[in-house]
């Protein structure tokens, strides 16, 4: 059975909702500010972060506010509820959840955390309730009308891919009628300071695949889709779900290999799945955090795999920002979008290509596109490299 | 839907010294905390040696709280030095997919590399990726492993939220190699796996599971264990020794801590 997309939703630091994340594409409107101004952090550091607080989110979800749920939560809320209201999912099939994270509650436990090193009597035991990684996906399930199976993946940044490929086994292998899969990562210190300890975090608006590229901003958000079979599905889907893989780089637990190996894989396993040829891919949403080792990796693995003939590509994440494990939920939910409305979109703060490549990404928001096939990217610590391929 | 086990190593088996052997990077391994040690010698020592990992075609992992004295000594670093010039290790070993990640690493293997963090079904949910793979034909050698650990500081805040009252603290892990085929080394086939909805009782669990009045029923025994989330592994290990030691059928149900239960079935290789 094929698997196709019905349903689609984001939150990210250009807005709640897909309308208003894809006006502020066209209007090359970025989502990154000059520093967070609702995180609490000493860092003067730029980030995508969405302008509301988490009181603020609770009344935007109907949730009452003393439900006190984990940002990471309220995000992933929203957008599922989006996604499956847009494939309008009948309550009475077998609705489930692959979600993805990988901070979790830590927003409350960071704030938890600092009355509990000074007396471990302190500190509300209610911060750390939603600490791990499942008790998101139990909150959203809870919210969202999810009547069937659900899990969680943490997989780094290519959570939300990995989410989406599971929920596509699922639906193959009929284990539920309707999946709601993608990822949700709200920002916190700790991930904030993790990425600045590793020295990859860019003090200007980040400049994916360009030379002067310094690292990456970190971003918040969260993206899912709503996949059923093609045979149980209305006519009208967005697009198929037609490849995916998983590949492992092997290389270092965080660095990516000069030649990009996992991401190559990754991207040439998932082709042959879908059974197309590198040169009917239309566009590819590339993962371009603006580090110099992604870009410079995932750069080789393009033209390893596609030659002279590279795709038209950019990476959303100047936009954005890395949203971490919703980002391959946010970026699928954009490819998906590319294929069912010929959108392109721009790669913001381009200017001079990488020397030793050349490759110039695509730099204007255009409509009406002829879009066939797009490629999907998603990359993470430990060598998780994932692809994600959806055809007309 | 079934796979086959031809290998399950439980952490405790493991001497100390053994450990030396099985992560023979002496840099890699001074950095890693004992989870990460524990978890990944027990991998190795399931596939039977590090020259093994190469032949993998899937690596699953599972945990419910993942690597918790890394995510604490990041988070208390960064208290504690007002977010100013971090040690990046433990950030980095903090990611639920470290294990995973390790294991690819030491083998050079590219394949597919799962992690599920789903509190108590984190196991049986790398259990249900496993047995997808093996019926489409996309694995037939298969890592699946869960772990989980015990900190002062969880201990402390699972003992104030009164969990302790009726269950002891726990920690472990798990590693079981799952193949496609049957073949000369198969302990056990894995034949089915479910989710209810709600709780059953022993004697709904028997009716709906055992295919005959032999089987026999390991009724939320993760508890032996002590209570961590994939403390059930530890149950789908055992069922898998009461196996080789002559049993036709186990049923495991695990319900942990009012989660949904998770079933699992295992026989004999006929």
């Amino acid at each position: 059975m094929g698997v196709v997309v019905t349903g689609v939703g984001i939150v990210s630091a250009l807005g709640v909702g897909v309308q208003s994340n894809i006006v502020s594409m066209r209007e090359g409107r970025s989502g990154i500010s000059a520093h967070p101004s609702i995180l609490k952090t000493g860092n003067i550091l730029p980030v995508g972060e969405l302008r509301m607080t988490n009181d603020e989110l609770h009344r935007l979800a109907d949730i009452p506010v003393h439900k006190h749920l984990s940002r990471t939560a309220l995000l992933g809320i929203i957008a599922a509820r989006e996604a499956l209201a847009d494939a309008k999912a009948e309550p009475s099939k077998r609705i489930g959840l692959v979600s993805s994270t990988s901070v979790g509650g830590m927003d409350l436990t960071e704030g938890f955390f600092r009355e509990f090193m000074k007396d471990d009597s302190a500190g509300r035991l209610r911060d750390v309730r939603m600490h791990d990684c499942g008790a998101i996906t139990s909150a959203m399930a809870h919210y969202c009308g999810i009547n069937a199976y659900t899990t969680t993946i943490s997989t780094a940044c290519s959570s939300a891919a990995n989410a989406v490929m599971f929920g596509a086994k699922l639906i193959e292998h009929d284990v539920v009628d309707y999946v709601v899969a993608g990822g949700s990562d709200a920002l916190s210190a700790f991930t904030l300071n993790g990425f600045k300890s590793l020295m990859i975090l860019d003090r200007q608006a980040c400049r994916p695949f360009d030379r002067s590229r310094a690292g990456l901003n970190l971003g918040e958000g969260a993206g899912y889709l709503v996949l059923q079979g093609d045979k149980n599905s209305a006519p009208n889907y967005y697009c198929r779900l037609a490849g995916y893989a998983n590949r492992n780089d092997a290389h270092h637990q965080t660095a990516t290999s000069a030649e990009g190996e996992g991401a190559f894989l990754a991207m040439a396993e998932a082709l042959k799945l879908a059974n197309l040829s590198p040169r009917e891919v239309s566009y590819i949403n590339a993962h371009g955090t603006g580090t110099q080792n992604n870009d410079s990796a995932e750069s080789a693995a393009f033209i390893r795999l596609f030659g002279e003939n590279i795709p038209a590509f950019s990476s959303t994440k100047g936009f954005t920002g890395h949203t971490l494990a919703a980002a391959g939920g946010i970026e699928a939910a954009y490819s998906v979008l590319s294929v069912a409305k010929g959108f392109l979109y721009p790669n913001l703060n381009f200017s001079h290509p990488i020397e030793e490549f050349g490759l110039i990404p695509n730099s204007e928001f255009s409509e009406g596109n002829n879009i066939d096939c797009v490629l999907s990217n998603s990359f993470g610590f430990g060598g998780n490299c994932s692809s994600l391929v959806f055809v007309r | 839907m079934k796979c086959y086990i031809d290998s399950v190593v439980v952490d405790s088996r493991i001497p100390a010294d053994d450990i030396r052997e099985l992560i023979p990077d002496a840099l890699l391994r001074r950095r890693m905390s004992r989870l990460l040690r524990t978890a990944v010698a027990t991998a190795v020592s399931c596939v039977g040696g590090v020259e093994n990992i190469a032949s993998l075609d899937a690596i699953i992992t599972a945990t419910g709280w993942g690597c918790l004295t890394d995510s604490e000594r990041f988070l208390r670093n960064m208290i504690s030095e007002d977010e100013q010039l971090l040690n990046p290790t433990p950030f980095i070993q903090s990611t639920f997919n470290t294990v995973g990640g390790i294991i690819a690493l030491m083998g050079k293997n590219h394949c597919y590399n799962m992690t599920y963090v789903n509190r108590s079904h984190s196991f049986e949910d790398a259990l249900l990726d496993s047995m997808i793979r093996v019926a489409d034909g996309s694995s037939r050698n298969l890592l699946v492993g869960a772990f989980d650990e015990q900190t002062q500081s969880q201990y402390r805040i699972m003992e104030r939220m009164g969990v302790f009252r009726s269950q002891s603290p726990g920690e472990g892990s798990v590693f079981v190699s799952i193949l496609s085929e049957k073949s000369q080394s198969s302990l056990a086939q894995l034949v089915r796996l479910d989710f209810p909805g709600n709780s059953l009782n022993e004697t709904e669990v028997l009716e709906r599971y055992a295919s005959s009045s032999a089987s026999l029923l390991l009724f939320n025994s993760y508890r032996d264990k002590g209570l961590f989330p994939t403390a059930s592994a530890h149950s789908f290990a055992r069922a898998v020794e009461l196996i080789r030691c002559g049993e036709s059928e186990v049923v495991v149900y695990n319900e942990y801590l009012g989660a949904t239960p998770a079933v699992s079935v295992v026989q004999c290789v006929g």
